[in-house]
């Protein structure tokens, strides 16, 4: 089992009411920059630096970074940089990067040099993700929704065929449009650096990835859907003449351990301002899912997909507008004692099979001493456990897989 | 006087003479002359150097970026500055720089350069440049709005720094409706701006009427203190008077030992000023990327191309110092005084210079060469 | 020989310069990315039978360019207004490279502006194998290399490439390549869209390819047949992208025939 840690570099100094007095009341896209102390957001900036450098430290496989933009509640709006960090300044982890929004992109080959230069620069650890942002994305880069999906695949197609293919090549698509691809640096990993998705489950997303071996990476998904979920993946993976195992399949989840389940109860409260801000004010659908970002498929083949994933009572931003004991109970956040989050996790872990874990181990309010000590205790205790779990419980990851490893185009 | 440390992040790796195959060693040079794991060893080497500059004395370390070429692995300035900023503690991080024309983000370009200056608590220089010609075509941007989007991406930048957002923008060449990064410079109103010129004149006057510093590159002496004049005039005739920190020279320095020693090991720097600098007008400058003014300025600057002089007629022309301490102390000195600039930007990693020359060369440059300019 | 005049007329708050010369109904000459070579021979031959108008697109030759005048659908926007202006519509047009590309998507706007069309080595349809070359980015010389098929049977070559350009003349091709670059960069020579545009179009055209077309594959042809119902396609055996400076005698008893 692979074994990631991620946080969202949250940014909490600001109060609700600031976010009440903005337009729409929301957290993100026009929450005003006024409201950004860049003298804090140094401190924070090298202060989250400093937990990822000690997460290597600590034993965890990979470290996973996400972006979004316009907003205090992810201060990762340029990723590939602190990537780059990371890859200075650690030796043996994976940086996953998860991901990349792809269609706000309008040089996807500037992109692919991006990552190659973090691939180069980490000696070839970097695992990297696309994602197609949410609608606060297409907002902010002003990139026009009705297009996400179309862009999404586009650029995919043209990253892989930039590390891929030996330049000059000429592309003439749709959405984009170069005479002469020729990047003179290519990535260190070959044919090109391990593709994950995350998401949240969209059927086409999951088709998708399952037609190129993708591991797809489940974010906060309940367990009841995820079984659905896979269970799409898993046809179109048979289509295509594999049987995709848990090597295929992540799944990201809060969890977060301090010395006494008590100590932790109240630690983990922090969370409750993470992702969904201060205030925690539902964002307006709009922001979330603008005009033509959705699917509007009438393929049949979808509809029944939809149809068949059981609906998740935290469904849609539900977590973050639940109460904290509720969340606690269903086990979507874990949180305790080492004992107390190993004892669910094997539970989790056994129901979910994932190959790789995406351990949220931090957000919000929560202090720099309650993540450090968060970190220790999982360096001590909770990761070797989970490995030994991960082994009795067989959950291999993309790189313990023989063969075709999930992740990498066959070219 | 400030002292920048400068390498290009060459790739040097392969037989110059394959290049002899191509129309040049840009844009259309395969990249299957490219071996990433080589790669990876040369950049974290050039990264090593970097904070050996920074521990001998540098004042600044200076990065460049370009596309589509072996003589320059940076191809994301902001990838390194953000790197630059976390391992470095005192040194100026001048990124000379961004290409505006090319970026078709310039609200992302902002978030990214007031990231770096977050991290590293305020110490970005944001330079800005048009680009070569080559930039345009490797990012497939129209040469004839390189200067337009020039000016409008700038204009959107440091709006982005200085306004609070959200605001809108529905320029000719950008729009958006909410800008509103989460993300703003340590520096206030915002990190001061650099641009390179080689001698376009617009180039100059827009240095000069924005007040930015003006950073000659490898132009003669005579071409570089020409340009430095005009900009006294646009800045007299609008009123100030520009002092030394408005003005940087940018020029190829290696010191060794000895003179003979250093005129042994900066020969590596001759790769940097041959094959690199050759190909064809369309990919250096396409139709429309110079105005017509612009071009003939440029065409003027360097009575012979960079690469069609000998290893002592770039010595003696001041594209390239190279000697004991004492000579280039001397040299360096000359220029600084003949120009009447803040700052030197020095190409102290060159073409094929080795790890073990250019740490010495950055030791001595750090030890001997830095204290005595500060005089 | 009919006799060409050089006029410069206001269009569009610019002035544009026109060749014009002969007698009868009037026929519109669109020039490609190269620029305006005058009224050389075919413009003679047609003469004979018409009043061939053949100006300079905006931003070449001597021609203003509006600062609107960006892309090529703006392109297109001007010369319907000029069209209007003149009382030129519903008139008989061929349209070279470029201009060929040019008469296309004035056709995709509206049915008035010709009342038949040749499109000879257009651009503006992206090939499905081949790639329509890339002019901007090697020499002028280079270009011309591939234009011509067999340069001994052009005829006018001593008079067009004979002598080396003067300095105004070398400005001249400077000004027309950055007209170029400014209507073509992005996506190169080609609309997606035009193909599903053109389905409107219900005047006669006839598309004519040079066999040997170097710059734009004459697989095009074939697309732009299929994309313009009821066209015809002649393809001039043994020359290159411009059949009309290559071969034209063949290129104008082809174009006799269909106009």
């Amino acid at each position: 089992m692979f074994l990631m840690r991620f946080t969202e570099r949250a940014y909490v100094n600001y109060t609700e009411e600031d976010v009440r007095n903005s337009p729409n009341e929301a957290v993100r896209l026009t929450f005003s920059n006024t409201n950004f102390d860049p003298q804090e957001g140094h401190y924070l900036y090298n202060m989250y630096l400093d937990e990822y450098e000690y997460s290597e430290e600590v034993g965890f496989d990979g470290l996973m970074l996400n972006e979004h933009h316009n907003t205090p509640t992810c201060l990762g709006a340029t990723m590939n940089l602190e990537a780059a960090i990371l890859a200075r300044n650690t030796k043996k982890p994976k940086i996953v990067l998860l991901g990349n929004p792809l269609p706000i992109f309008d040089n996807p080959i500037r992109l692919a040099e991006e990552l190659a230069e973090i691939d180069m620069i980490s000696s070839g650890r970097l695992v990297s993700g696309f994602v197609r942002g949410t609608g606060v994305e297409s907002l902010a880069t002003n990139t026009n929704p009705l297009h996400n999906r179309a862009r999404f695949e586009e650029a995919h197609d043209l990253v892989i065929k930039t590390w891929t293919t030996p330049g000059p090549f000429r592309w003439e698509g749709d959405h984009y449009h170069f005479r002469v691809v020729n990047p003179f640096q290519t990535p260190v990993q070959k044919p090109h650096p391990p593709v994950w998705i995350p998401g949240t489950g969209s059927p086409e997303t999951l088709v998708w990835c399952a037609e190129r071996n993708y591991p797809y990476i489940f974010l906060e998904t309940d367990p009841q859907g995820t079984e659905d979920m896979k269970s799409i993946y898993a046809e179109t993976a048979r289509e295509h003449g594999y049987e995709p195992g848990p090597e295929n399949f992540g799944y990201l989840v809060r969890i977060h351990v301090q010395d006494t389940d008590e100590k932790a109860y109240d630690v983990g409260k922090g969370y409750m301002v993470g992702n969904i801000g201060v205030g925690r004010i539902p964002l307006p659908r709009d922001y979330a899912s603008p005009v033509g970002y959705g699917s509007r498929s009438d393929d049949p083949r979808f509809l029944r997909l939809r149809e068949q994933i059981r609906s998740d009572p935290f469904r849609v931003g539900g977590l973050d507008s639940a109460h904290y004991d509720e969340i606690l109970d269903s086990k979507r956040w874990i949180i305790g004692s080492p004992e107390t989050v190993i004892s669910q996790l094997r539970e989790v872990l056994s129901y979910m099979r994932p190959g790789i874990l995406a351990v949220w181990t931090n957000d919000g309010s929560i202090s720099h001493e309650d993540t450090m000590r968060c970190l220790e205790l999982m360096g001590q205790e909770v990761l070797p456990a989970l490995r030994e779990i991960g082994e009795e419980l067989e959950l291999t990851d993309p790189f313990q897989k023989e063969g075709v490893m999930p992740g990498l185009t066959r070219v | 006087m400030d002292v920048f440390y400068f390498t290009e992040m060459p790739y040097a790796e392969f037989p110059e003479s394959e290049a002899e195959k191509f129309p040049s060693m840009r844009l259309t040079f395969p990249n299957t002359y490219f071996d990433p794991d080589t790669a990876s060893g040369l950049m974290n080497r050039y990264l090593d150097e970097y904070q050996h500059a920074e521990e001998m004395g540098f004042d600044g370390l200076m990065i460049n970026e370009h596309h589509n070429t072996p003589s320059c692995m940076d191809v994301e300035v902001n990838i390194t500055g953000g790197i630059l900023a976390r391992i470095t503690k005192r040194a100026k991080i001048l990124m000379l720089g961004n290409m505006l024309p090319t970026s078709d983000n310039p609200v992302r370009l902002a978030e990214e350069i007031a990231l770096l200056d977050v991290i590293s608590g305020g110490r970005i220089i944001s330079g800005f440049v048009r680009g070569i010609g080559i930039e345009s075509w490797a990012n497939n941007t129209n040469p004839i709005h390189n200067r337009e989007r020039f000016e409008e991406c700038h204009d959107l930048v440091v709006k982005t720094w200085t306004t609070p957002g959200p605001f809108r923008w529905e320029g000719n060449h950008y729009h958006y409706r909410a800008v509103n990064p989460w993300m703003l410079p340590v520096q206030k109103p915002h990190p001061p701006v650099w641009v390179p010129g080689t001698g376009s004149p617009e180039t100059v006057e827009w240095t000069a009427r924005h007040r930015y510093t003006y950073a000659a590159f490898l132009t003669p002496l005579e071409v570089a203190k020409n340009l430095f004049a005009r900009y006294r005039e646009y800045a007299a005739a609008d009123g100030w008077e520009p002092g030394p920190e408005k003005f940087a020279f940018m020029i190829c320095a290696h010191v060794n030992e000895t003179d003979e020693k250093a005129q042994e090991s900066g020969k590596a720097f001759l790769w940097r000023m041959n094959y690199p600098l050759r190909g064809p007008r369309e990919y250096w400058s396409p139709p429309g990327y110079a105005s017509r003014a612009g071009a003939a300025a440029v065409a003027a600057r360097r009575p012979t191309p960079l690469h069609e002089l000998s290893y002592q007629e770039l010595q003696d022309r001041y594209h390239l110092v190279v000697g004991s301490p004492d000579t280039v102390i001397k040299k360096l000195r000359h220029i600084r005084d003949e120009l009447g600039v803040g700052s030197l930007l020095l190409e102290a990693q060159g073409g094929q210079l080795s790890h073990a020359d250019t740490m010495r060369s950055i030791e001595l440059f750090g030890k001997e060469v830095i204290p005595a300019l500060k005089d | 020989m009919p006799n060409f005049t050089e006029e410069t007329i206001s269009v569009a708050g610019g002035n544009l310069q026109v060749y014009k010369g002969g007698s009868g109904d009037p026929l519109l000459v669109l020039h490609g990315a190269g620029g305006n070579a005058g009224p050389r021979r075919y413009a003679q031959a047609l003469a004979e039978k018409f009043t061939v108008y053949l100006p300079s697109h905006p931003g070449y030759g001597n021609s203003d360019r509006p600062g609107w005048v960006e892309t090529m659908q703006d392109l297109a926007c001007f010369y319907t207004w000029y069209q209007e202006q003149e009382g030129l519509e519903n008139v008989r047009a061929i349209g070279f490279s470029m201009g060929g590309w040019l008469a296309a998507e004035m056709l995709s706007m509206t049915g008035h502006a010709f009342s038949k069309v040749m499109l000879v080595g257009a651009a503006g349809i992206k090939p499905n194998d081949g790639e329509i070359t890339d002019i901007f980015i090697i020499s002028p010389a280079q270009v011309r290399d591939l234009v011509y098929h067999e340069p001994s049977q052009v005829p006018e070559w001593d008079e067009m490439f004979g002598t080396d350009p003067t300095p105004e003349q070398a400005q001249q091709a400077e000004g027309d390549r950055e007209m170029a670059i400014r209507l073509t960069w992005k996506p190169y020579m080609h609309n997606p869209r035009l193909p599903a545009k053109l389905g409107r179009v219900s005047v006669p055209t006839q598309i004519v390819w040079g066999e040997n077309d170097n710059l734009v594959p004459v697989e095009c042809a074939s697309l732009y047949q299929q994309a313009i119902a009821g066209s015809g396609v002649t393809v001039i055996p043994n020359c290159g992208h411009s059949p009309q400076i290559e071969k034209p005698d063949d290129f104008v008893q082809a174009a006799l025939a269909f106009l």
